[in-house]
């Protein structure tokens, strides 16, 4: 049985009425208006605090904005040796992996797509499993066979553990992608004379540059983001921005140091959601697709 | 300026045999369609001519030259799928001019082509339009334009049209053999509609289960198909199993005039339905028989015919004639094919009898 509740009792008065329809409105939205209100907290929060103290001169307990603005820091920052060292390393790092990886992934993932062999599905899923649990393990033999291999230590062991780390966006994104392309229309290509070759370049691989693109942004943003697998192989000689990002906070007192990198960290993000917008708004798109 | 010969060509696909033991030449300039029902194969044929499938054996020659071992880029064929296969990232001037390119034409040169080859198929100015932005039938045209552009020995051509409505499909289909006519290019057009095919062919291939059937003429076709899958298959046709036996043949229970010196047996007697004609009056040698349903497809109707130990019969009634639902007609076979076992059919032609109308 259920029973019927009576609808909210009008009570005379203009507040009391504003309190009630206030109230139905928590009752019909209020998950969804405490949920923003959370994920505003929760993502602004930090960042209007790392925000301010990027350009705090001063800023001292209980005060909610700092006492004094300014520039200095920033100065400071980059003047720092290891910062001026390590921000150009880690762009340059970071576009080395994506293009290697690029490379290695690309035909593989045409290869998916296209082909079928024995074991298609079980290599594919194995991309994922490096995945779907804690790199820590694979870390963990990773290092020990880099350690062998004299590779500790240095950029190439860096740059082999973040190409690991590429290889599942690198494979499946484009995989989907190649697959989404009719195998008639390169059949098309390859009637009026292309070799193998130029079919790919010319007709496949404009087809999937959205989904391409999105793929080198986001292998390029997590290559340049990933700290762990730098942080085992490359100290001490190697050292990535994110790397020297947990020294800093670690070992600074200085807060700025830690606000300033982190906000110069952001630019990548900031660059992808950017492109990528673009990408899926650009009229080439639009008018080649139809979307 | 070309012809080619197929030679012996078989395709397996693991256990199953796509095409079987198929040979025949088509003529410099003719129009040959290929036609048969679904999965017969005749895809596969077309697409080991462009060389997207490699014959399992046989030869493939254009101009008495083999081209079965050469590459699909490298064959003088161009080909117009059943899909649309435009790139969708370039405009409708750079799909055509795409081939031109890799042969190194001058820009001039191209330009012109393309501009020439949009004029052929009604399409000028649409040169900078994208795929997406075309119809259907638009997405075809530009596609046999892009095929035609590069001056192939032969055009392929697989249900170009089967994916357009039926009005449409009628337009290009006469817009294309106009097109073949002026070019006077040798083209194979896959199909299985037959109406399609008895349009547009000089000759037609009938396949079926991966070989050829027969290989002839439209009207050859219709008037003697040379096996009772083909009799079936192509147009309007009664097939009424019969029995010879003394030099008799019996259809049920009503003899029927048999071709000379056929031997006891069973047989399957195919009548079309305008071989049958109807009189005023009850004969010997034609059959009474009660309309069982009548419809009018406009200049004509088609009625179905049933009488006892008989097996119903299709009939084509001209307009003027008086007929309904229920009542008897007296229809009487001036012209059929009988047909045994892996022979040739033997024709029947009979003159009416003295009192007909
Ligand atoms: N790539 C392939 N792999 C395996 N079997 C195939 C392949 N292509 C075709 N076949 C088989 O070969 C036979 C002939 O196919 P095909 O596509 O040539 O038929 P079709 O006459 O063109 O039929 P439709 O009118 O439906 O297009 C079919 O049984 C089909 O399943
Ligand atoms: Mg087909």
């Amino acid at each position: 049985m259920t029973t019927l509740q009576p609808a909210s009792p009008v009570v005379p008065g203009f507040w009391a009425g504003t309190a009630a329809s206030f109230r139905a409105m928590i009752r019909r939205n209020g998950f969804g208006l405490l949920a923003l209100i959370v994920l505003i907290l929760v993502i602004l929060g930090p960042l209007y605090s790392v925000v301010l103290w990027a350009f705090a001169e001063r800023w001292q307990y209980p005060s909610l904005i700092p006492q004094e603005f300014g520039f200095t820091f920033w100065e400071r920052t980059f003047a720092r040796a290891d910062i001026a060292e390590a921000l150009p390393f880690s762009i340059i790092l970071s576009l080395v992996v994506t293009l290697l990886s690029a490379v290695i992934c690309l035909p593989a993932s045409y290869a998916f797509a296209r082909m079928k062999f024995r074991g298609r599905q079980l290599l594919l899923l194995s991309f994922l499993a490096t995945n779907a649990f804690p790199r820590f393990g694979l870390y963990i033999s990773i290092a020990v066979i880099f350690f062998r291999l004299n590779l500790i230590g240095t950029v190439q062991g860096v740059i082999l553990i973040q190409l690991v780390n590429t290889l599942l966006l690198m494979i499946w994104i484009p995989t989907a992608a190649f697959q989404g392309v009719d195998k008639a229309l390169e059949e098309a290509a390859l009637d009026v004379g292309a070799s193998r070759l130029r079919v790919f370049m010319q007709i496949t691989l404009p087809m999937v540059m959205p989904a391409l693109s999105a793929a080198l942004l986001l292998t390029f943003v997590n290559t340049f983001y990933e700290a762990q697998g730098a942080l085992l192989i490359g100290l001490p000689r190697v050292v990535t921005m994110p790397v020297l990002m947990y020294s800093l906070i670690n070992s600074q007192l200085i807060v700025q140091y830690g606000a300033i990198v982190s906000l110069v960290l952001w630019l990548p993000s900031l660059l992808l959601l950017i492109v990528a917008q673009r990408l899926l708004r650009g009229g080439y798109l639009t008018a080649g697709f139809g979307v | 300026m070309a012809t080619l010969d197929l030679t012996g060509i078989y395709k397996q696909f693991g256990s199953v045999t796509a095409v079987h033991d198929v040979n025949f030449q088509v003529q410099d300039g003719e129009f040959m369609c290929i036609l048969g029902p679904s999965g017969c194969g005749k895809s596969t044929l077309l697409r080991m001519v462009a060389g997207f499938e490699m014959p399992t054996s046989g030869d493939i020659r254009i101009d008495s030259e083999s081209v079965t071992a050469l590459s699909a880029n490298r064959r003088p064929t161009a080909m117009v799928f059943q899909k649309y296969t435009l790139w969708p990232h370039m405009k409708v001037s750079e799909n055509i001019a795409f081939g031109l390119q890799l042969r190194r034409l001058p820009r001039a040169v191209i330009e012109q082509k393309v501009k020439e080859s949009l004029a052929l198929v009604s399409l000028s100015g649409y040169e900078d339009r994208y795929p997406a932005q075309l119809s259907g039938g638009q997405q075809q045209r530009v596609a046999l334009a892009r095929a035609l552009v590069l001056e192939p020995k032969i055009l392929l051509l697989d249900e170009p049209f089967s994916s357009l409505d039926a009005i449409l499909r009628v337009r290009l289909r006469e817009e294309l053999r106009r097109i073949q006519r002026r070019l006077k290019i040798t083209a194979i057009f896959v199909t299985h509609d037959q109406e399609e095919a008895l349009t547009l062919a000089d000759r037609i291939a009938v396949m079926n289960a991966g070989h050829i059937e027969q290989l002839a003429a439209p009207s050859e076709i219709y008037a003697s198909p040379s096996s009772l899958f083909v009799a079936d298959f192509i147009g309007a046709m009664n097939l009424i199993p019969g029995t010879v036996s003394g030099g008799r043949l019996m259809l049920g229970a009503l003899p029927v005039d048999a071709p000379a010196g056929l031997s006891d047996g069973p047989v399957t007697v195919a009548i079309r339905p305008e071989d049958l004609v109807v009189l005023d009056a009850p004969q010997a040698s034609a059959w009474s028989m009660t309309v069982e349903q009548i419809s009018d497809l406009g200049y004509y109707r088609r009625a179905i015919l049933e009488m006892p130990g008989m097996q119903s019969l299709k009939i084509f009634l001209p307009k003027a004639l008086e007929a309904q639902e229920r009542g008897t007609l007296h229809v009487y076979a001036r012209r059929y094919l009988v047909y045994r076992d892996g022979n040739a059919p033997q024709e029947v032609v009979r003159g009416l009898p003295v009192s007909a109308a």
